[in-house]
């Protein structure tokens, strides 16, 4: 008994030695980003999605090709476009004349790891194929169900400025990702970095896998397990509360909302190496979960701000 | 470490500032009130568009060229009006520096008393509405410096203001106030008020406000019919007079130069003889209006004079300091009483005087009537009265200016005019015609709010009329303008001018003045009439009046206690409830209190370890402090707490002390 909760404990404690050489080799692809690498390894603990929301060329699809090469699953990349089917994503059933049945050809989402690219240039059909998948786990075609392999995670990438042949996602399926984060232009000494080394490319072609995708799913497993004092339970319950009545709002966060909270700041923590779940940890990935999941009234601020201004007057209990 | 100041507070800072100034600003000239305003605006369009900060130049030129013009039109900066536009000014010369959290304090500040010194020009409901409106909102504006204070310096954003956040900052702005209220109303009725005010009012402090003068030319009182304010407030102890006897009476003017009448100086003295009480005696409370001057108004005959005024021999009521605040005042009245049976030598000299070679056509028709009436001044009088009726006189504001024989010209030219015209023109030709007569002036009439029992006298219920002094009868009220307009006694003035003026003067308007005069009743009566005299009654009614004074101190005391300490508790156990009780958390807040005193103030929305981090740039043992904060983190939000470890926890801090890492980061913040 005590021998099996040993070895549970080396297995875990071998994945998450894993996790952390992942983490450092995403980080030295992606220079100078490492809290936003910490945030997009959170929601994959926490098994949720990510959206990465930045300009062209600051490192968007280098940082999701990265984290799915590492983490060592299936990965597939799917290049949206106005043109793109449902079926490009989720795969057909074609008739075989040999065996008079149909066969089930499973597209580019059967992996792992999936990278959406520029996601808000499909259409909305196509979209929410992929958004129906992210959130069943499964994809439902011709009246058969086929299960998404475990680990399931998506990364997709949009581009906020370019607003022509775009099509934006609605706000209930942004609620599928579970964090929304920018990277942001690189600090002047990562940028010269990035000038003198070798080409990105060259880098993510040297990248190994460094764990499984069992690894992760051990992972997730104990994050699940942090512990949450009472405290950080009632912090996270004052700042949804927070959402729903501040003025500026439109709507606050739902139950659906404080609970991917408190999976993301169980994740969080277990990425600080700590078995408890600190306010910090939440403060943390308020911003990025909460912030796309807002709407402000007309002329009443951007929800990032409102957020900020939200955990700047939420006393931490 | 202090935040900077938002957009969103600056703009509320401004915006209650002018909403606070505003009626200061109607009331100075429009070119400085301009200044003021655009001053202001500006400094929200700096805010808002990103502009340039004023440099010392321009901030410089703000601040001495308003001190110029406010030399330039007040010639001082003395008195109220001077003082408190200077005021204005300087604030709005402020807003050009306020850049950091000290100077929108400052601001804040300046606001409530901006708001303060309103009441030294009027004590009137609305304003008293308008400005408890006002402190919510520079309550609002103080509340949003202090939020711009404790939140963490954020990077600078080019996004709009969240508008929003200062709405419900306003929100909380007013459930202060609303909190206030009871410790308002304690300090209220149990602080001890003096009988005089601390400072005197300066004579002509009311600008602008009209009132009946003790004297009376052509115009005067016309000025009066415009301004619907209320003059003074009358209850009655019995029922009212009948309307057609409500005459108040004011100044009694004897001297005319041909233009103007005024008193007589003979006329201070007191009278010789005072009517008794008897049946038919009105006994009632008049609460007058500022009007800074002395005069007090009373129907005919008050038996004596109230506290602090006196009786003059013409049976005028003088104060003896001008009215500058409301002022109650009791009177007891007898109707049925003769003054002056015999009228003095000297008197009566005066009684006939009128200027030499004035008014010849006036004259010719007064010997014209003696001829006719030889001995009987009665008839003679019912005859003018009953000319005035029959021919075509007419009560109107439209009149022609009088020139030098003015008598004559109204009483056989123009022949239109109102009840000053008729007076003079009527006494002047009783005059003429041997039998003295004088004017009085004051005021006839008034409404009767029914519901709430008392008369309301506007100034546009001012009226002049006449006094004959008649052998066997004294001086004896004889009202020309009845004759012509008996409506003008009747119904007032209003109703005898009706058609004359515009919609403002509506029906509607005037139902809803009166509407809104009985709420300014009661406030008159329960708030700025409860003066120490009052308190004293209310207290004696408690039974509390024979206490010596440190005694009622200490109940005002123990009573405001009473108020604020279950408020405080209840604001104490609503903030800080879980803290108070936990050991863990009282080992980190008095941590927090010493990194408070050492010039680190932990933010609002902070964890321990943020605190910690921040905290320790400032301080030499800062890793100490970053280990604390790791060590209570866990302890709290860990799942191994112990007792003892949070006995361990309590040794290590209370031990702690910040260094400070030189002298000069004490108190930054």
């Amino acid at each position: 008994m005590s021998d099996a909760i040993g070895r549970a404990e080396e297995i875990r404690s071998g994945s998450r030695r894993r996790l952390g050489e992942a983490i450092a080799a995403v980080n030295r692809v992606i220079l100078g980003k490492s809290e936003q690498i910490d945030l997009a390894f959170s929601a994959l603990l926490a098994g949720g999605h990510l959206l990465i929301e930045d300009l062209p060329g600051v490192g968007k699809t280098t940082l999701a090709h990265a984290i799915a090469i590492v983490t060592g699953g299936r990965w597939q990349r799917i290049q949206f476009t106005n043109d793109l089917l449902p079926a490009d994503i989720l795969g057909v059933s074609v008739w075989r004349r040999n065996d008079e049945t149909f066969e089930f050809r499973p597209g580019p989402i059967f992996a792992n790891v999936v990278l959406a690219d520029e996601i808000n240039r499909a259409t909305p059909r196509t979209q929410s194929a992929l958004l129906e998948a992210m959130a069943e786990q499964q994809v439902s075609l011709d009246g058969h169900t086929h299960p998404l392999p475990p680990p399931f995670f998506v990364i997709a990438t949009q581009n906020p400025l370019d607003l022509v042949g775009t099509y934006p996602l609605p706000d209930s399926q942004l609620d599928r990702f579970l964090l929304r984060i920018s990277l942001g232009y690189p600090a002047p000494e990562q940028e010269r970095a990035l000038l003198v080394e070798p080409d990105r490319k060259t880098l993510l072609a040297g990248l190994d896998r460094a764990m499984s995708p069992d690894d992760l799913l051990a992972l997730a497993e104990s994050a699940d397990a942090l512990h949450v004092s009472e405290p950080v339970l009632d912090y996270i319950q004052m700042l949804v509360q927070a959402t729903r009545t501040h003025a500026a709002l439109r709507a606050g966060l739902s139950p659906r909302a404080s609970l991917a909270m408190l999976k993301a700041a169980r994740a969080h923590a277990l990425l600080q190496d700590r078995e408890f779940v600190l306010p910090d940890d939440v403060k943390r990935i308020f911003a990025p979960l909460a912030a796309h999941r807002l709407q402000c009234h007309p002329n009443s601020g951007e929800p990032e701000h409102v957020v900020e201004e939200i955990l700047g007057e939420t006393p931490v209990p | 470490m202090t935040g900077a100041l938002s957009p969103t507070t600056v703009l509320l800072v401004v915006g209650a500032f002018l909403f606070a100034a505003l009626p200061h600003l109607a009331a100075m000239p429009p070119w400085l009130a301009l200044v003021i305003v655009l001053a202001a605006i500006w400094r929200a369009t700096v805010e808002v568009l990103g502009l340039r900060r004023p440099n010392w130049l321009i901030r410089g030129f703000l601040t001495f060229g308003g001190l110029a013009l406010v030399i330039a039109h007040y010639g001082t900066f003395w008195g109220r009006r001077a003082a408190t536009v200077l005021l204005c000014v300087m604030i709005a010369a402020k807003l050009s520096e306020m850049f950091r959290l000290r100077d929108a304090r400052v601001v804040a500040a300046l606001g409530y008393f901006l708001i303060a010194t309103q009441f030294l020009f009027s004590q009137q409901l609305v304003l008293f509405a308008y400005l408890v409106v006002g402190c919510a909102l520079v309550t609002a504006a103080l509340m949003r410096i202090q939020r711009d204070a404790d939140s963490a310096p954020t990077p600078v954003t080019d996004s709009p203001p969240a508008a929003a956040g200062a709405a419900s900052v306003v929100r909380d702005g007013f459930l202060l106030m609303l909190l206030a209220v009871p410790f308002a109303l304690v300090l209220f009725t149990l602080f001890p008020r003096l009988a005089s005010p601390l400072w005197g009012m300066p004579e002509n402090a009311l600008d602008g406000r009209t009132g009946l003068s003790d004297e009376m030319s052509p115009g005067n009182i016309a000025s009066l019919f415009a301004d619907d304010s209320p003059a003074f407030r009358v209850s009655f102890d019995g029922p009212p007079p009948p309307r057609s006897e409500r005459y108040w009476r004011g100044p009694v003017l004897w001297r005319f130069d041909g233009r103007t009448w005024r008193r007589l100086f003979y006329s201070n003295r007191a009278p010789e003889r005072t009517p008794r009480p008897g049946p038919g005696a009105f006994s009632y409370t008049v609460q007058l209006e500022p009007s800074e001057r002395r005069w007090l108004f009373s129907l005919d005959y008050p038996v004596r004079a109230p506290e602090d005024a006196r009786l003059t021999a013409d049976f005028e009521l003088i104060s003896k300091t001008p009215v500058t605040t409301l002022m109650s005042y009791d009177v007891i009245s007898q109707p049925d009483f003769q003054d002056s049976v015999d009228l003095l030598q000297t008197m009566r000299r005066f009684a006939l005087l009128l200027p030499e070679g004035s008014n010849p056509r006036t004259r010719a028709h007064a010997e014209e009537l003696r001829r006719r009436y030889p001995a009987d001044d009665r008839a003679l009088i019912d005859a003018v009265l009953a000319w005035f009726n029959r021919e075509d006189f007419f009560y109107s504001l439209e009149t022609a200016p009088l020139g030098r024989h003015g008598a004559d010209e109204f009483l056989f030219d123009l022949r239109v005019g109102y009840c000053e015209y008729y007076a003079s023109a009527f006494v002047v030709l009783m005059r003429a015609a041997g039998i003295p007569a004088r004017i009085v002036t004051g005021y006839q009439g008034g409404f009767w709010q029914a519901a709430d029992e008392y008369l309301l006298v506007r100034q546009s219920d001012a009226h002049a009329w006449a006094e004959v002094w008649l052998e066997g009868q004294g001086w004896t009220r004889v009202d020309p303008t009845a004759a012509v307009s008996p409506s003008r006694i009747r119904d007032g003035a209003r109703s005898a001018l009706s058609g004359s003026q515009g919609w403002l003067s509506g029906e509607w308007l005037y139902q809803l003045r009166n509407q809104y005069d009985r709420l300014q009743n009661l406030w008159n009566r329960w708030v700025l009439g409860f003066d120490a005299r009052r308190q004293q009654n209310f207290l004696a009614s408690l039974g509390l009046d024979t206490l010596p004074p440190g005694v009622k101190a200490a109940l005002l005391v123990a009573l405001a206690g009473l108020v604020l300490v279950p408020l405080a508790l209840l604001l104490q156990a609503s903030t800080n409830a879980r803290r108070r009780r936990d050991r863990l958390d009282r080992a980190w807040h008095r941590l927090c209190g010493r990194l408070r005193r050492a010039g680190v103030r932990p933010l609002i929305g902070e964890t321990a370890l943020e605190t910690a981090r921040r905290s320790a740039e400032r301080i030499d043992n800062g890793h100490e402090l970053i280990t604390l904060a790791g060590e209570y983190s866990m302890l709290k939000y860990g799942p191994f707490r112990s007792e003892t470890a949070v006995s361990a926890f309590g040794r290590k801090t209370a031990g702690w002390r910040p260094i400070a890492r030189n002298p000069s980061s004490f108190n930054q913040s």
